[in-house]
């Protein structure tokens, strides 16, 4: 017996056995194990919305865009993997980068910290990042120029190249995500995408085994997001290979789809995009239609 | 001496006999109480033992396997046959209790109807669903709804909430507060109603929520441990609310006999609870695909031995755009397929059109709820 959490786990016979002691002592043992594994009392809610910042879950980061934030009520929740999904091309990875730079921004502006950005498949569009940083002045109409004009933006994305399942991503996330989030250097995870990883190293056939590294992966971002109280997105190509074990443990469903429809504005124009909530703890089934111009993604209002 | 199959049988013989009689945790802590002897007080208070006793009669087949001596065994016996200090239930008593006990209600009246007045105090019930379907939704309801005045026909009760997804919001239960409040403001009608709502607030709902987070199953476990602790201390809490059961233990699928021994002693603590204290637990389940030769199946996750813990089993699921809840395990209902909505408002009836109707409840009712308030320690 190493540690408290064993003790719990140990059935009372099994501890009478290894320690010798009677059953009420197992059973004070057991009390005590209890006691010293429950990281916080229960407390209740009145009392958290004022002291205990960690269980707030009012926290959010978010996308730039007001109308985007009004449709998730603020932005991507900090506790919670989300995962945004859609077809090739719709705009998952541009949003990425867009949250990426809107998490620079100091906090009375909605921004927290530096990003992280975790890529498997593309190579990281770094041109398209150039251009959204040139042109934050005229998404972020809300912050002082002077203030966008100080931010070294491109000096705030950490990024990461994972090429496979096993070594690098779980590697990556362990590892250096832990690391750079336990020293408050990042606020934002981007995994782009998820269903890469599976695609390519999994048979159909290997289920179970796919099943485990899911479980393995959705666990350690959850883990992460919620420890450090972080956003995590995982941006994802819609395949129904990864199925009710990966959508189980994603607490925000986002969908990106395009449409038909084009829409201009000056010199530009734009296909028209979807962007749904699919499932939220906290959110309505709703949508927004959302245009993709130079300086990122904007939602479009009727 | 005992065979290896007479073993494994007395370990199917554990759950299904808590199940046969949910006061038998409670009969043992009474024998327990009043025997003279303190190793056979403490061997008693093993709801396994007790059962062991009485479907093995013959003495001297006990001892050896449950570590006790042959003399305690027969005290045991004595003390168990004899009924010493504990008084005779009849089934007629038992069901005039279960009556008394209310249920909470979850502000869809068809879903409500189908459970005989809502989700039971004093049993398990577990939702099941695919994500997404909306069983947070629901637990959120049930933790604002068991809070509702007595005198509209709740509980007035407090909710132990514990969260192991992380799938908790605080603005989301403050909007579903908010619509209870209202829809019982525009229900009271008499002084008596009206002074209830002044104690029925968005804040005084918010601070009868008792929230812990639960990172993994170890923590999910120490609580449960702590809970008859915790439950003396609060009389007034009326529903635990566990969201969900099934993430925590995801990670154990390489070992699944521990996952199942874990479970087992989980679900038999979760049954005391609701039965010792008096309050309704609601757990919440995933949904797992399961093969069954070349077909896959949609079936509640955690497997068969957890399917004995709960005693209702509510299947939410989709259906093209709607949303349907099936009553789908219950020794007391008929299965039953109900459609509901979600709306901001939170758990409501499908097409429902805003007609409040009065929640007073019959006089009958309100004698019976008011002897049972001045009986009641």
């Amino acid at each position: 017996l190493k540690s408290f959490r064993e003790v719990l786990v140990s059935s009372e016979p099994d501890l009478q056995k290894m320690t010798g002691l009677s059953r009420p002592d197992v059973q004070e043992l057991l009390h005590a194990a209890a006691s010293a594994c429950r990281t916080r009392q229960p407390i209740t809610l009145q009392l958290q919305r004022g002291e205990c910042r960690r269980l707030e879950s009012g926290l959010r980061l978010g996308t730039g865009c007001p109308v985007l934030d009004q449709l998730l009520r603020g932005g991507l929740p900090a506790g919670g993997v989300t995962e945004l999904a859609g077809a090739s091309g719709a705009g998952k990875t541009q949003l990425g980068l867009q949250l990426c730079l809107s998490v620079q921004y100091p906090v009375e502006h909605g921004g927290l910290s530096a990003a992280l950005y975790i890529c498997t498949e593309d190579p990281f569009p770094i041109r398209r990042l150039q251009q959204l940083i040139s042109e934050q002045p005229s998404l972020r109409s809300d912050v002082p120029p002077s203030l966008i004009g100080r931010l070294r933006f491109s000096d705030n994305i950490y990024l990461e190249h994972a090429a496979d399942l096993q070594d690098s991503l779980q590697v990556c996330l362990s590892r250096r995500a832990a690391l750079l989030l336990a020293q408050g250097r990042v606020r934002l995870v981007v995994v782009d995408s998820v269903a890469a990883l599976f695609r390519s190293e999994f048979q159909p056939g290997d289920w179970l085994e796919r099943n485990k590294q899911l479980l393995t992966v959705s666990s350690m971002v959850h883990h992460l997001s919620h420890e450090f109280t972080t956003p995590v997105l995982c941006i994802n190509q819609v395949s129904p290979a990864l199925g009710l074990a990966w959508a189980n443990q994603v607490t925000v469903r986002l969908m990106l789809r395009r449409l038909q429809a084009t829409v201009s504005r000056g010199d530009q124009s734009s296909a028209l995009r979807r962007l749904e909530v699919v499932f939220a703890p906290h959110l309505a089934q709703s949508s927004r239609d959302v245009a993709v111009w130079r300086e990122g993604l904007r939602g479009v209002l009727d | 001496m005992f065979q290896r199959s007479e073993k494994n049988l007395w370990r199917f013989l554990v759950p299904i006999g808590v199940l046969c009689s949910d006061s038998a945790t409670r009969f043992a802590t009474r024998l327990s109480l009043n025997s003279t002897q303190p190793s056979v007080k403490s061997h008693l208070l093993e709801p396994d033992f007790f059962f062991f006793l009485l479907t093995w009669r013959s003495a001297g087949s006990t001892h050896s396997e449950a570590g006790v001596s042959q003399q305690e065994a027969l005290e045991a016996l004595q003390a168990a046959s004899s009924g010493h200090g504990v008084a005779a239930v009849t089934a007629l008593e038992l069901l005039q209790k279960e009556e008394e006990f209310r249920s909470i209600v979850t502000f869809c009246s068809q879903l409500d109807e189908a459970l005989g007045g809502g989700v039971p105090v004093g049993k398990v019930t577990e939702i099941c669903g695919a994500p997404g379907v909306g069983k947070t939704q629901l637990c959120l309801q049930l933790a604002v709804d068991v809070q509702v005045p007595a005198v509209f026909g709740g509980l007035g009760g407090q909710v132990l909430f514990v969260d192991t997804e992380g799938g908790f919001q605080v603005q989301r239960l403050v909007d579903l507060a908010g619509a209870a409040v209202r829809h019982c403001s525009l229900l009271a009608e008499d002084e008596e109603q009206r002074v209830a709502m002044t104690t029925f607030t968005v804040e005084t709902i918010l601070s009868n929520v008792f929230l812990v987070r639960c990172r993994d199953y170890v923590e999910l476990l120490a609580e449960l441990h702590l809970l008859p602790d915790f439950l003396p201390d609060r009389p007034r809490l009326r529903l635990l609310v566990i969201d969900s059961v099934a993430f925590p233990f995801l990670h154990l699928h390489d070992d699944l006999s521990q996952r199942t021994r874990l479970l087992q002693g989980l679900g038999l603590r979760l049954i005391a609870a609701a039965t010792d204290h008096n309050i309704a637990v609601v757990t919440t389940n995933h949904m797992t695909t399961r093969l069954r030769g070349s077909q896959a199946q949609l079936v509640p996750a955690l497997g068969d031995l957890w399917g004995h813990a709960p005693s209702i089993r509510l299947l939410l699921r989709w259906e093209e755009s709607r949303r349907l809840a099936s009553i789908v395990k219950s020794p007391g209902h008929m299965d039953a397929t109900v459609q509901y909505q979600i709306t901001c408002q939170g758990f409501r009836d499908a097409d429902q059109s805003e007609q409040p109707q009065s929640k007073r409840p019959r006089t009958q009712t309100d004698q019976s709820a008011s002897s049972r308030e001045n009986t009641r320690t």
